[in-house]
């Protein structure tokens, strides 16, 4: 009896680790199916609040590889130049009157509203998120994804993935307390050439802003190759110069 | 009744995709770019009748209480051509205060850049630089216009100089290394605030991003200035917390003492050291800390700051005996490079608390800034409140209480409690 018990743990402990894979796998096609690897694009940012009162950003964003972006403010007038840098975990804004990029973490919001500095600039999901679990429905993979340290803004997250698109559908963050701290949205899957499909709109809502909700529109999005020395504090007042 | 309902749902689902509609191409780079803003600041400061800078400054028109209207338009604008791009922001002022009325243009900066490629940047011009990770005060700033602890994120106008700026990035624990040499001339129309003329002052600053840190090593060359080094450095630990800090070293510094009789002596040393030790902090209620101590070396002693005061005293004294304002005027010279300026004494301690958005009224932003003298225990505390729910309009609102006893810095300084609103439209 004892053998089998042995064999059927052994078992276990070979196959545990494969799920884990799976997961993880999921999570980085999951990543390049939303953007390729190096890019840029164009985003709306819009903050609604419950009167029906609206506050719109326009962003020009760019990324290489698996832990670099920096976005530029566009609009409105009070926030234009402004540019925000992330490498891994370090993160900074650069506001043309301040003159100087000044450090600033990632559950910070350099826009208000639902968005913190973490969804504006998101690196690949399996650079912060190891996929600890998944659960498989008709339609859908539940990933669960455990921050990889605590330098993550949102310490769990629980992806409900398109199966058959392997596209995010619905995202909720929860702080290490165990509190949902939002819940995104991923809509209106579209074509953006390139062999780049993906939704071109993703809405936010958190219970702690009851009543508001704050909506991402992507436009533009596509690969792009850049130098390592764009993704540097030098480089930031300067990011407009990317733009062609 | 079917047909409607199909009619309603249909609208309503094209108003939904036309509200979150957007086409990215109407936001393309212009060779020509102009924005800005206004700003009107109404500020009212209860003077203090009995503090040793009050009485330098308004010894022969007393005043109570003072109001200041002040209107400021800031255009700025980039002109762009392949490799060059002109940049420019100026800065034009009027300002109607009680006992007069002031006007001021300049720009604050103005100069060329060529960037041939990404790691490569070569200006030349108007410029201000910005050293250093401190938030009120930046000990290595040693090529630019002091910065207001009061208002630290304000713009401030640049010096002319020749500055180049090398990147380069790498794969391991150093990411990056940038250089930022700069040459700094001194003539009688060019920099003449840095110094006296004919001098060409060299500075550098070396950049690092290493396991997660910046650090920067500064210089500035011995010309107008004395030679002094530098080092900053900022990191986060953790997603909610960013600790930093400056040193410099600054050589042969020489500082004007005034006794309570009136004698100045100065007083030289070989080198001062400034440092200044911060760290931000985010709560889960979304409430940001600022905290930092900076210490001044080449600052006042209380003692020697008491002493400056002991003797504006016996100046007003007699000047009110007499009439001879000899004393005063003697006084109110020698303030302008001592007491008056700005961060006069030797340990400072800034303490800033601003909550985003409390009670789920979004871009409402309450905050408190205490600014304190650690030596005389003399203190400012700032209540203010920030709006900015409209589009390109900020709103301010500030209060100033100063406290502290006879003889100590913010107790001797012209106004005890100053209020202010400001608007500021950006186009």
């Amino acid at each position: 009896m004892k053998p089998k018990i042995l064999l059927l743990a052994l078992a276990l402990v070979a196959v545990l680790p494969a799920w884990a894979a799976d997961g993880n796998d999921i999570l980085k096609k999951v990543d390049r199916n939303l953007e390729p690897e190096s890019y840029e694009m164009y985003r709306k940012l819009i903050n609604i609040e419950p009167d029906g009162r609206k506050k719109e950003f326009v962003l020009y964003s760019v990324k290489k590889g698996r832990d670099k972006v920096v976005a530029l403010f566009l609009d409105p007038p009070s926030d234009k130049g402004r540019a925000t840098l992330r490498l891994a975990e370090n993160m900074w804004l650069y506001i043309p009157s301040v003159g100087k990029p000044v450090r600033i973490t990632s559950l910070q919001s350099v826009v208000g509203g639902v968005f913190n500095n973490a969804d504006i600039l998101r690196v690949d999901y399996a650079v912060e998120y190891n996929a600890e679990g998944v659960e498989e429905q008709k339609d859908a993979y539940i990933l669960s994804l455990k921050a990889r340290n605590n330098e993550v803004a949102y310490d769990r997250l629980k992806m409900w993935v398109d199966r058959k698109l392997l596209l995010p559908v619905k995202i909720e963050a929860y702080a290490a307390s165990g509190l949902l701290i939002k819940t995104l949205h991923f809509k209106d899957i579209r074509d953006f050439g390139g062999g780049i499909r993906r939704p071109a709109t993703v809405e936010t809502d958190s219970p702690l802003y009851k009543g508001h909700k704050s909506v991402m529109l992507y436009s533009q999005l596509k690969k792009r190759e850049l130098p390592d020395e764009v993704f540097s504090l030098n480089y930031l007042p300067r990011i407009e110069d990317l733009r062609k | 009744m079917l047909r409607t309902a199909a009619l309603l749902l249909l609208i309503a689902t094209t108003a939904q995709a036309q509200e979150f509609s957007f086409d990215a191409s109407q936001f393309e780079k212009k060779p020509f770019e102009f924005g800005g803003y206004i700003e009107l600041k109404q500020q009212r400061l209860e003077l203090n009748r009995d503090a040793a800078l009050y009485q330098l400054g308004f010894y022969r028109q007393p005043h109570s209480r003072l109001d200041q209207t002040t209107l400021t338009l800031k255009p700025e604008g980039k002109l762009r051509s392949g490799a060059f791009t002109l940049s420019a922001r100026a800065h034009a002022e009027g300002n109607w205060e009680t006992r007069q009325f002031d006007r001021e243009f300049r720009f604050d900066e103005l100069y060329g850049s060529y960037k041939p490629d990404p790691g490569f940047t070569l200006d030349a011009g108007k410029i201000p630089l910005k050293w250093g990770k401190g938030y009120a005060w930046n000990p290595v700033g040693f090529v630019e216009r002091q910065k207001d602890p009061n208002d630290p994120d304000l713009a401030r106008q640049g010096f002319t100089i020749l500055a180049a700026d090398w990147i380069r990035n790498f794969d391991g624990d150093l990411r990056t290394v940038a250089l930022t040499p700069v040459l700094l001339p001194v003539t009688g129309s060019v920099n003449a605030d840095f110094g006296s003329s004919g001098h060409l002052n060299a500075a550098a600053k070396l950049y690092l991003l290493y396991k997660d840190t910046d650090i920067d090593f500064m210089f500035l060359s011995n010309g107008n200035r004395s030679r002094r080094y530098g080092v900053d450095f900022s990191r986060n630990i953790g997603s909610n917390l960013e600790i930093h800090g400056e040193w410099a070293r600054i050589e042969d510094t020489r500082r004007q003492v005034v006794d309570a009789a009136g004698t100045a002596t100065t007083l030289a040393q070989n080198a001062v050291s400034s440092y200044l030790l911060g760290l931000r902090y985010l709560t889960e209620r979304d409430t940001t800390w600022i905290l930092e101590y900076y210490r001044n070396g080449s600052g006042y002693r209380e003692e020697e700051m008491q002493d400056f005061f002991r003797y504006v005293d016996t100046a007003y004294a007699q000047f009110l005996n007499t009439g001879n304002d000899n004393a005063l005027r003697r006084a109110s010279n020698l303030s302008r490079s001592g007491v008056a300026r700005p961060n006069p004494g030797r340990n400072y301690v800034y303490l800033r608390a601003s909550q985003k958005e409390p009670f789920d009224i979004l871009y409402f932003t309450p905050a408190l800034t205490l600014i304190a003298n650690a030596d005389d225990r003399s203190f400012s505390v700032a209540p203010e409140i920030l709006y900015t729910g409209i589009t390109n309009l900020e709103l301010k609102i500030r209060a100033f209480f100063l406290s502290g006893n006879t003889l100590s810095e913010f107790g001797e300084r012209p106004n005890r409690r100053r209020i202010e609103l400001q608007a500021r439209l950006y186009f």
